[in-house]
């Protein structure tokens, strides 16, 4: 299963007014080593092109990201109110 | 005069059941989730081992919603083309009913609703920012800039510990702190269950793996525990480790671990039904905050008290027992609630279980996530195993020569292998 | 000051009700309860209002006693008090009595210039209520709104229809009922969520809005619901494509009348 497919399987409640975690993009395109791509659990973070993309609406809010970046470019804060991902088990 | 005695942040098994005992010794709490309702935002395996409950909810076994209890336990190695196990089944596990199996999803609303059923408030879909500090005394804690006051506040947030970040009471996390936590949890019929795994419908099988095959100095365990109707499976994977590789997906190595035949087979036909992911603390005491402070207490994750070896992976257990604790601290102090009077807590924590563990395996971590114990000793006992039941009608070898023969294929030195297992039998 | 009211509904999550293969009914035991998504979008238009001109909002909904936590969430956004109409007798209603009960609490809080509503809940889709509610009480409805303003004694609000959008401004008393999705609720908030605790739902019943047994729930509604159908969704066919061929793709399925570009 690929995980584009196992995160269709999460029940999000996305809030539209708030990105809990923006990037820098100008760091991103200095960066030597885009870790965050390969630590990111929820596939947020993909390179097209060679250009850092990064959409919050998959995030888990595991915070891995913000530990994997070491080049300042995460910002990373929790969802407000009960946004954000809804595990049924987790 | 503060709003409320008590303020606890996260209702997880730490913050619930601080809460529990604290409404239980009359104190007047609030307890803030961000899930709604708990347990929505939190993810186990989910073994949680002992008793320590009955302390606040006696018979807690009878309605909390348990999935299995534990009969079978199994230790695994698995190389690419083999699985060597251990594995313990017990008419004594079974009836001390020592792990219980559990989705958190359903655990973690169950033990809130006992924190409000004696007396807590319970606030879900609420993420509280930081704690807010008057003259280096914690006041209460901030929320999109209320303030709601407390005499105490006791953080139980979890492994992504972002108030005491935001507070500015520990630095932000780094991958010797954390490893990263993935699960998938897959529909299986419990007859099924009950077939694949040889258990009946109370019991349970709970497996740790160590994932030997990996490459590229990839560093992983993973676990498979049986749920009622669905199967828990995962990894826990060291960040450093995939740092250093610099070109793996976390989420490949959950799919390397579901894809291993010997994995992919006790999932057959099993349908997926949610993916997940959460940070395990695995610092052990270096990567612990300041554990109390003037009017405030941290318990469980946000503490970093979890315990894993590679044979169990615990925290539920460590989290209710410090979440008691740190409720009996304040309970012992409430008319003077101060730094010194808190600080009885940590006392506390080395009387029990909790600190003294962490003590005891101080830099366990560094024997859990060697090579020696993920790769070498994996491919060793491979070795040994197939030279032993391989019959090719030869003349047989000692077990030594064996062991010898194997540890030098394996590129070491007879030394080595002594000194390394010396070190991790002295630090399991 | 103004009064508003606005109607709410605890609902099972859509996104994970189940449908039960065999029963053909909505298995809504494994879900989470939530505000009905629609109705959360009225609540913010009232919460707007009050921000600018003052007001005092009500939150009503009918349901089990357990539908409170749904009313405390509204509180928790703005809302100044909240009332669940409970009660055995209103069990097993349709939108026909449903509307009478709500149009008859609305009646015995009084005074009230705005009631909103959502255009409808996820779990039934019928869009009746709210429609309903303003004809028992006779007065002016304006539905299907995008967006909604006040101004001295008059609604000015958007409304969209198929064929395009409807501004109109009606003096008060009025109800609307409010799309899904035509503004961003605010967040919950932990004072206001305390506050909300401390002060509590009230519980209103039968007897409280004087109506008779055979007016309300089951025996009120002229509903029969005689068979139910699941429909079987169409299979969904998924391929990826690197991202510089998709205008070629986009120009095949065109070229092929799969999908269409242009306006509506
Ligand atoms: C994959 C995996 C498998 C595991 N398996 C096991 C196992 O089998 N057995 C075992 O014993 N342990 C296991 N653990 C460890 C165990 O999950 C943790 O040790 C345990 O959950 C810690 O409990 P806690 O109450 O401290 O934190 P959590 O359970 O994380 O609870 C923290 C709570 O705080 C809430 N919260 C966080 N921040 C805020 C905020 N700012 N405002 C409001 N609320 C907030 C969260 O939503 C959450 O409900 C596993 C962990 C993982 C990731």
């Amino acid at each position: 299963m690929k995980i584009e497919e196992k995160l269709s399987l999460l029940n999000y409640k996305t809030d539209r007014s708030y990105a809990h975690i923006t990037i820098d993009p100008d760091i991103c395109a200095g960066c030597p080593d885009h870790f965050c791509v390969f630590a990111c659990p929820a596939n947020c973070y993909t390179l097209i092109n060679g250009k850092l993309n990064f959409k919050y609406e998959d995030c888990v809010e595991c915070g891995t990201c913000d530990i994997a970046c070491s080049h300042g470019s995460v910002k990373w804060t929790l969802p407000k109110g009960d946004n954000g991902v809804i595990y049924k088990y987790g | 005069m503060s709003e409320f005695d008590v303020i606890v942040i996260g209702a997880g098994p730490a913050g619930s059941s601080a809460a529990i005992k604290l409404a239980q010794g009359g104190m007047n709490v609030l307890l803030v989730e961000r899930g709604d309702p708990p347990g929505t935002k939190n993810v186990s395996g989910a073994v949680l081992w002992g008793d320590e409950l009955s302390r606040v909810v006696p018979d807690w076994e009878r309605s909390a919603p348990i999935e299995r209890f534990v009969t079978r336990k199994e230790v695994a190695f698995l190389t690419e083309r083999s699985k060597i196990a251990i594995s313990y089944s017990s008419q004594d596990l079974m009836e001390k009913k020592s792990g219980k199996i559990i989705v958190r999803g359903k655990f973690d609303q169950w033990l809130a609703r006992k924190a409000k059923d004696a007396g807590a408030m319970l606030v879900t879909g609420i993420t509280v920012d930081k704690l807010v500090m008057d003259d280096g005394k914690v006041i209460g804690v901030m929320q999109d800039g209320d303030v709601v006051t407390s005499d105490a506040v006791i953080v139980a947030e979890g492994a992504n510990p972002r108030v005491l970040i935001n507070s500015g009471l520990r630095p932000k996390l780094s991958d010797h702190d954390v490893a990263l936590g993935i699960k998938e949890t897959i529909k299986l019929p419990e007859n099924v269950i009950n077939e694949r795994f040889n258990v009946d419908s109370k019991g349970g099988y709970a497996s740790e793996f160590v994932l030997g095959f990996l490459e590229d100095g990839l560093l992983s365990g993973g676990f498979l525990y049986t749920n009622k109707d669905t199967v828990s499976l995962g990894i826990v994977a060291s960040l450093d480790r995939l740092r250093a590789n610099g070109m793996t997906h976390s989420y490949d190595i959950m799919g390397k671990f579901e894809e291993h035949p010997f994995i992919k087979n006790l999932i057959k036909d099993g349908i997926p039904d949610e993916y997940a992911a959460h940070l395990v603390p695995e610092g052990g005491l270096a990567s612990m905050p300041e554990l109390y402070g003037n009017g405030y207490l941290v318990a469980g994750d946000a503490a970093m008290f979890t315990f894993s070896n590679g044979m169990v992976l615990q925290g539920i257990n460590y989290a209710i027992t410090s979440g008691l604790l740190a409720a009996e601290t304040i309970l012992e102090n409430k008319t003077k609630i101060n730094k010194e009077t808190l600080s009885s807590y940590v006392t506390k924590l080395r009387n029990s279980y909790v600190l003294s563990d962490l003590y005891t395996f101080n830099g366990i971590q560094n024997v859990t996530w060697s090579d020696f114990t993920q790769k070498t000793m994996p491919k060793i006992l491979d070795s040994v195993m197939m030279s032993m039941f391989d019959e090719r009608g030869m003349p047989k070898k000692h077990l030594m020569q064996v062991l010898t023969a194997a540890v030098k294929s394996n590129g070491m030195r007879y030394t080595d292998l002594i000194s390394s297992g010396y070190r991790m039998m002295r630090k399991m | 000051m103004l009064n508003i009211v606005v109607m709410i509904k605890q609902v099972p999550d859509s996104s994970e009700v189940e449908i039960d293969p065999v029963k053909m009914t909505l298995n809504r035991t494994k879900a989470r309860n939530v505000v009905n998504a629609a109705d959360l979008n009225a609540l913010e238009f009232a919460l707007r209002i009050k921000d600018k001109v003052g007001a005092n909002i009500t939150v009503i909904s009918m349901g089990p006693p357990m539908a409170d936590a749904a009313i405390i969430e509204c509180m928790a956004r703005g809302a100044d008090r909240g009332i669940l109409i409970t009660d055995r007798a209103f069990a097993g209603a349709d939108t026909y009595p449903t509307g009478l009960t709500l149009a008859a609490t609305i009646a015995k809080i009084g005074n009230v210039d705005i009631i909103f509503g959502g255009d409808e809940t996820t779990d039934s889709s019928t869009g009746h209520v709210g429609p309903g509610v303003a004809e028992f009480l006779g007065i002016d409805q304006i539905t299907y709104a995008k967006e909604v303003d006040y101004e001295d004694g008059y609604v000015i609000a958007t409304r969209d229809l198929e064929d395009g959008d409807e501004t109109v401004k009606v003096h008060t008393p009025v109800l609307i009922t409010v799309l899904l999705n035509s503004n961003i609720p605010r967040h919950q908030s932990l004072r206001k969520k305390i506050d909300a605790i401390r002060k509590g739902v009230e519980s209103w019943g039968i007897n409280e809005l004087g109506l008779k047994p055979d007016w309300v729930g089951l025996r009120g509604s002229p509903t029969i619901v005689r068979s139910m159908k699941a429909i079987k969704e169409p299979e969904h066919l998924h391929k990826t494509v690197p991202i510089d061929q998709i205008d070629t793709i986009i120009a095949d399925l065109v070229s092929k009348n799969i999908i269409k570009v242009g306006g509506k």
